[in-house]
């Protein structure tokens, strides 16, 4: 197993976020849906250190990454395309992209075959290489955070509302990305956009109030009465 | 992307210049000098304050520390203070660093007045610390390489006080290629525009935060060390640097290191030329309160137009 979340509970202050969470993400591309506010953003940035877990654990390729610092998660393996990117805006694309690799330890044939990689999928960042990212529009900078996630070769990409800010057209096209992307990594995947996601994904989860309320694959979620009213909207 | 506006102000500062050269050669002169010295302090407290977005009001206080430690290394061991350079800045380096572990550290997220008092506290703790250790009277060495004078025509003056514009020189793109052309420098130019986005790469953003203040007070001691050649030594000496340093870095800009040294040759400049008339010598010491009153006025009547 990739990722394995177990009985994870995190919040804020007071707060109770996650209830009791389970989830395991094997070779395979897992999308986690919900309404705004259902915590989706929350497990995620308890997996990658940056909320802190209360119970629970999360193991990544067999070993406990529960009390890792976030900088040691990323060098374990896990690489974030954070809802609100996170990228370094006064920084070029090529230093955005580097940074991305720099500190995981992976040789230099990795990486370069990982920037032809990151090239091959958004051809406009290699347009746009000595660009100051904090120039770029939203759904360049969406690239420039995935691109630079790529570059460490990790063996789990998650990402958090891809498609959140970017125009119908590009949305398609990232899910395209992710769906040739998932024979190279596993993915778990966060979206309100439902419909376009499906494509992309082998398995789903449903959360809600800061629990998972179902879990099906890509083409079971596609027919469940529930997920058809509350998120494909007919 | 200002090129248009800034080159009729480039040629208008530039003509200024060229006229007090002509004028009385000496203003520019000295203003250099003092420029020199000015930027070689305040480019570490900007750094610290570009990446780890902390106002060190003790950075002063920390190259008094250094021209102290300078001090008792050159009459102990009767090195040269460029001698001591390299230990005083190692001293300073490792004294930074605990500093940042003990205290500064523990305020990185609380809110930023804490932090200014803080820092101040340090300042205050350690000019009296000084106090207590050496007294209050003031220490000078003499060193015969600091009378080297220079005569052009019927001019004739000092020159040995350039080292400081060379200092500041060195400093300031040393600096600059350290943070965009190494890989260790992007990662702390990274840490600085967005530390939750630097953890998510890898980067250790803690350690960097105490490495970069380390390397700080590393580059002030040695500052600390070159500037007991020129001045005497007494505790409260940093504190004027303190806020000097503070100020240019605000006519800067923060994160514009290259910026600072174009505020202190503007800053030394108008010091000198102030102090060039005996109407207007006492003047001088308030010249950097009109300056940085005018900058901040100019920007927030340009930010409400925009
Ligand atoms: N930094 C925070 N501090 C306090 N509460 C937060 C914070 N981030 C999210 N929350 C709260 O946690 C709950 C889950 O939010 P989030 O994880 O962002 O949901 P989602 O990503 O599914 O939209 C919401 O009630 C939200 O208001
Ligand atoms: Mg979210």
């Amino acid at each position: 197993m990739m990722l394995e979340v177990k009985k994870l509970e995190a919040g804020y202050g007071k707060l109770q976020v996650l209830r009791a969470v389970d989830l395991n993400v094997g070779r395979e591309s897992v999308g986690l849906f919900g309404p705004n506010g259902a915590g989706k953003t929350t497990l995620i940035n308890t997996i990658m250190g940056i909320v802190e877990a209360r119970s629970g654990d999360i193991v990544l390729e067999g070993k406990s990454i529960n009390k890792l610092k976030t900088h040691e998660i990323a060098r374990a393996g896990i690489a974030l395309v954070p809802q609100e990117r996170e990228l370094f805006p006064g920084m070029s694309v090529a230093d955005n992209l580097e940074l991305g690799a720099a500190f995981v330890p992976r040789g230099k044939a990795v990486i370069k075959k990982q920037l032809e990689m990151v090239f091959g999928l958004f051809p406009i960042l290699k347009e746009r290489y000595a660009q100051l990212v904090g120039t770029m529009s939203g759904g360049q900078q969406r690239m420039v955070a995935i691109g630079r996630a790529l570059m460490a070769k990790p063996s789990l990409l998650i990402l958090d509302e891809p498609s959140l800010g970017l125009q119908p057209s590009i949305v398609a096209e990232v899910f395209e990305r992710l769906a040739i992307l998932k024979k190279e990594v596993a993915i778990l995947v966060t979206e309100q956009n439902v419909r376009e996601s499906l494509k992309a994904i082998d398995r789903g989860y449903v959360m809600e109030n800061g629990a998972v309320v179902l879990e099906d694959s890509a083409t079971g979620l596609a027919t469940n009465p529930h997920v058809i009213s509350a998120y494909l909207g007919i | 992307m200002l090129k248009k506006q800034s080159l009729p102000k480039v040629a208008a500062v530039a003509a200024i210049f060229v006229a007090i050269i002509l004028w009385r050669p000496t203003v520019l002169i000295y203003g250099l000098q003092a420029a020199g010295l000015y930027a070689s302090i305040a480019i570490p407290m900007g750094l610290v304050l570009g990446i780890v977005h902390i106002v060190n009001l003790a950075h002063g206080e920390i190259m008094m520390v250094a021209a102290y430690s300078s001090y008792m290394l050159c009459s102990w061991l009767g090195i040269d203070p460029y001698i001591s350079l390299i230990p005083v800045a190692i001293i300073t380096a490792i004294f930074g660093f605990i500093i940042y572990r003990l205290t500064i550290r523990q305020t990185l997220k609380a809110p930023e007045l804490n932090q200014l008092i803080l820092t101040f506290g340090i300042a205050i703790s350690l000019t009296q610390l000084a106090n207590i250790v050496f007294t209050s009277q003031t220490r000078k060495m003499s060193f015969s390489y600091v009378s080297a004078s220079m005569d052009i025509g019927e001019l004739s003056f000092g020159i040995y006080n350039f080292v400081f514009l060379v200092a500041a020189i060195v400093l300031a793109y040393g600096l600059k290629f350290f943070l965009h052309k190494t890989v260790a420098g992007k990662a702390a130019l990274a840490v600085g525009q967005n530390p939750r986005g630097a953890a998510i790469v890898g980067i250790d953003v803690d350690k960097t935060y105490g490495l970069i203040f380390a390397l700080a007070c590393a580059l002030v001691g040695a500052m600390g060390a070159m500037f007991i050649t020129r001045s005497a030594v007494f505790p409260s000496v940093g504190s004027p640097f303190t806020m000097k340093s503070f100020c240019l870095i605000a006519m800067a800009g923060i994160g514009n290191i290259p910026g600072i040294l174009g505020a202190s040759v503007l800053l030394g400049v108008s010091e000198n030329f102030l102090k060039a008339f005996r109407a207007t010598r006492g003047w001088a010491d308030i010249v950097f309160f009109v300056l940085i009153i005018s900058v901040i006025l100019g920007r927030s009547i340009r930010g409400k137009r925009a």
